[in-house]
């Protein structure tokens, strides 16, 4: 037997022949029988020197399997291409993630907006009909009073947009237009233009409420001053 | 040298329908199964059992090796399960049970016998390979020993082999050879001529 051919198979039984070397010998290997016996004793070899006790070296187990294997249908199909397949299965895993996040940000924005306080800016009457004194009861919910028709049933459907408390902005025009300059990189300058301008507009109708809101109360001041 | 690519071109072989390819890495690994399943069954006649079990129950499962991990690591998962239900089954076994419950020892050792194919001419065969073997190993020059056994009892590599020896990996891998070459020819010499027990070598 040719040494070299040896020595590869000697080498493939440790996997340290190379690939293109493998795909070779293990062609040649699959259907020689000299070279199948000398490669079942390097196994025998290894065994022996490991002194793995209980193994029997002589069971004939290689002989069993292979004439089992051999009533088993040939496989002829090429291996399962998982790993493709599992890629192209995950195409739309991306698109479910932001759809994902999406929902869940417009979510988070609905549920900002009603509980931001609401900013009326005056009353306004979608349709007013005069009841009677005593048809009316009042109804006191979140500092407005509401007037619900009670027992005119023949009169049509009506209600009165209540009274605005009448209170202040949450955010005075000035803060809001020192937010907007100081976050004038994030948005286009027609925009911001837009805003300041709006701003201006209703600062004139509001310089009393809002004067003095940058600078921080006398208290405050004191405790800068004298901290305990 | 990336690890399992015998193994993975043995593999790829067998993928595509040839037969003969699946009977090399029975060769190469029965002996590692057989000692993994005698974890669970002491009877070396029930551990090859399992073993054959094991085998052919993976190469029923080797079109879905995709070669993600070694095939003996994935080989040796199937033959740890395997064993595992063959412990359960047998367990279940009524006439386990039968015997278990009528005791004894006796007839525990009984059954055990019966399924013990072992003969004094096996045994004596075995014994025979192993005194061989070691005695190559020890007629062999000290650097091819040192070689062989790095290599099949430590399990290093070619390279970390080099690395200890102080050599070139090419002169790791021809001393290995040459080691197994020396071995093998003592052992042919039992199988053909002492006990003539050729066909038995799987």
């Amino acid at each position: 037997m040719n040494e070299e051919l040896d020595s590869q198979l000697s080498a493939m039984f440790d996997d340290e022949l190379p690939p293109a070397e493998c795909e070779l010998l293990a062609r040649r290997l699959s259907r020689d029988e000299q070279l199948k016996a000398r490669w079942g004793r390097y196994a025998v070899i290894g065994a022996a020197i490991r002194a793995e006790r209980g193994v029997r070296l002589n069971a004939g187990l290689a002989s069993r399997v292979s004439a089992a294997i051999s009533s088993e249908p040939t496989l002829t199909a090429e291996p399962t291409p998982q790993p493709e397949k599992r890629f192209n299965n995950r195409w739309w895993q991306p698109v479910v993630s932001a759809a994902a996040v999406a929902g869940v940000a417009a979510v988070s924005i609905l549920w900002l907006r009603s509980q931001s306080p609401e900013v009326t800016v005056a009353p306004s009457v979608a349709q007013t009909s005069v009841l009677p004194a005593g048809a009316t009861v009042a109804a006191s919910m979140t500092g407005s009073s509401a007037v619900v028709p009670v027992g005119a049933v023949s009169e049509p459907d009506s209600y009165v947009v209540p009274k605005s408390p009448g209170r202040r902005l949450v955010v005075p025009s000035t803060e809001l237009a020192n937010y907007v300059v100081a976050h004038s990189e994030f948005s286009s300058p027609v925009t911001r233009r837009n805003l300041l301008s709006a701003f201006m507009a209703s600062e004139s109708g509001t310089t009393g409420t809002s004067a003095g809101s940058e600078e921080p109360t006398e208290d405050v001041q004191d405790d800068a001053k004298n901290p305990q | 040298m990336s690890a399992d690519v015998s193994d993975l071109s043995l593999v790829r072989r067998v993928q595509r329908g040839d037969k003969g390819a699946f009977d090399a890495l029975v060769l190469k690994y029965q002996h590692k199964l057989v000692k993994l399943v005698m974890r669970y069954v002491r009877n070396p006649a029930e551990a090859e059992d399992i073993a054959q079990e094991a085998f052919i129950k993976a190469y029923r499962a080797l079109p879905q090796f995709r070669g993600d991990s070694a095939f003996y690591t994935w080989l040796y998962r199937i033959a740890i399960n395997t064993a595992k239900n063959a412990v359960v089954s047998r367990d279940r076994s009524p006439i386990e049970y039968d015997l278990d419950r009528n005791n004894t020892d006796e007839s525990y050792d009984m059954q055990g016998r019966m399924k013990d194919p072992e003969t004094p001419e096996g045994l004596v065969l075995t014994d025979e390979i192993r005194s061989t073997v070691n005695a190559a190993i020890d007629a062999l020059p000290e650097d091819l020993r040192t070689a062989i056994v790095l290599r099949e009892l430590e399990g290093l590599s070619y390279e970390e082999i080099a690395a200890a020896m102080d050599c070139p990996v090419g002169t790791v891998r021809s001393r290995i050879f040459r080691a197994r070459e020396a071995i093998d020819r003592r052992l042919r010499e039992v199988f053909e001529g002492g006990l003539g027990r050729v066909e038995e070598l799987g």
